[in-house]
């Protein structure tokens, strides 16, 4: 990779063909290694970062495409392939609304690109599928919604479509000790009444939210959701999860 | 980075207005590494606090088949707890009132614990 030309050849760069026959070949550590060394060569080629970050999302690791289709934007501020990558990794976090929006632009920028087009419909009817998303349900077993005593038992809700019971039934016994921490923490720091409580990770955003002295939920989004709309629906699920308390009482 | 400069990195933080103290915390023995606080903050209680409730919020994460948690924010009535993932141990917190900026707060302690690194 020494010997790249300084300039792209007649047909483009030959790195990014090569890198990307190798990922299409499923060699993702190859592909990974031809992109990085010829982005060290051409860091600002927004199509470099773009194959980058193709690999890291097929390698499972979406924080890192992430990553990389933000450094593309940052190149080519109308890169179709950067706005794809991120509505696709919007997309499988299940953040319809941030799929939509990256697709939105990239619709803006190829208005007749059909495969913007048709990603931009599945978006919208996988959106429609699931209107939990925007008033998560307890009886709705995609709202990633877990209602729970405080003695640890679940009261309602799953993880998601693909966990089964047991891993729902975990979820609430240990959230039942976060939400007994929290008020505890809450209550030695004089920091009042508990509101709720927040868990990013790299790979998920959690809210906690207690809803009567002996119930609490959690809710959980991908990694791309904001914070602000995170709490928006822990506040509509908690409105959802009253109402389904009382109707239980 | 020496402790000194750590120092100065959580006098930053606790410049931000509400803001009652920040610190740096060993999160496997829940003591204080470095701090910057107000007299009325009791810094050891809030180290050894945050690293109760950060493993909560790291079993409650593991139980959902989640990534390992990067920060922990706990918001009340009358004031706010952020914690932020350093280098492990190590995790960056802040206590707040509840008026305090806490998007800028946190947007400083993600910047500090990359620096930590």
């Amino acid at each position: 990779m020494n010997d790249l030309p300084a300039t792209p050849g007649r047909h483009g760069f030959a790195f990014l063909e090569l890198g990307e026959r190798l990922r299409q070949r499923g060699q993702f550590a190859a592909a990974a290694s031809v992109a990085s060394a010829g982005l060290s060569r051409y860091p600002s080629v927004a199509d470099a970062h773009d194959l980058l970050a193709r690999i890291r999302a097929d390698q499972g690791d979406d924080a890192g495409a992430v990553a990389a289709w933000h450094a593309a934007l940052e190149c080519d501020p109308v890169h179709i392939g950067a706005r794809k990558g991120l509505a696709f990794v919007a997309f499988r976090a299940h953040d319809f609304v941030n799929a939509e929006r990256h697709l939105d632009l990239a619709a803006t920028q190829a208005p007749h690109d059909a495969s913007v087009l048709a990603a931009l419909d599945r978006v919208r009817a996988a959106a429609r599928q699931r209107p939990g998303d925007e008033s998560p349900e307890p009886g709705d077993p995609g709202s990633g919604l877990i209602l729970y005593d405080m003695q640890g038992l679940r009261l309602a809700g799953s993880i998601d479509q693909d966990s089964d019971d047991a891993d729902a039934d975990a979820a609430a016994a240990t959230g039942a000790g976060l939400t007994s921490e929290s008020v505890r923490v809450a209550r030695l720091l004089q920091l009042g009444a508990v509101r709720h409580l927040i868990i990013e990770a790299a790979d998920a955003r959690v809210i906690m939210m207690p809803l009567t002295a002996d119930a609490a939920l959690l809710l959980h989004r991908g990694a791309t959701t904001p914070l602000g709309r995170l709490l928006a629906l822990g506040s509509r699920a908690t409105v959802a999860a009253r109402a389904w308390l009382e109707r239980m009482a | 980075m020496s402790i000194a400069r750590w120092e100065n990195a959580l006098r930053e933080v606790t410049r931000v207005p509400g803001v009652l103290g920040a610190l740096i915390i060993s999160a496997d023995d829940g003591l204080v590494v470095a701090e910057s606080s107000m007299d009325e903050l009791a810094t050891a209680d809030v180290a050894a606090l945050s690293a109760a409730l950060i493993l909560r919020a790291s079993r409650c994460m593991s139980a959902m088949g989640k990534g390992a948690p990067g920060s922990v924010h706990l918001v009340g009535d009358a004031g706010a707890l952020l914690a932020v993932a350093g280098p492990a141990p190590l995790w960056l917190v802040a206590v707040a009132h509840g008026d305090a900026e806490l998007g800028r707060v946190r947007l400083l302690l993600r910047d500090f614990a990359v620096v930590l690194a």
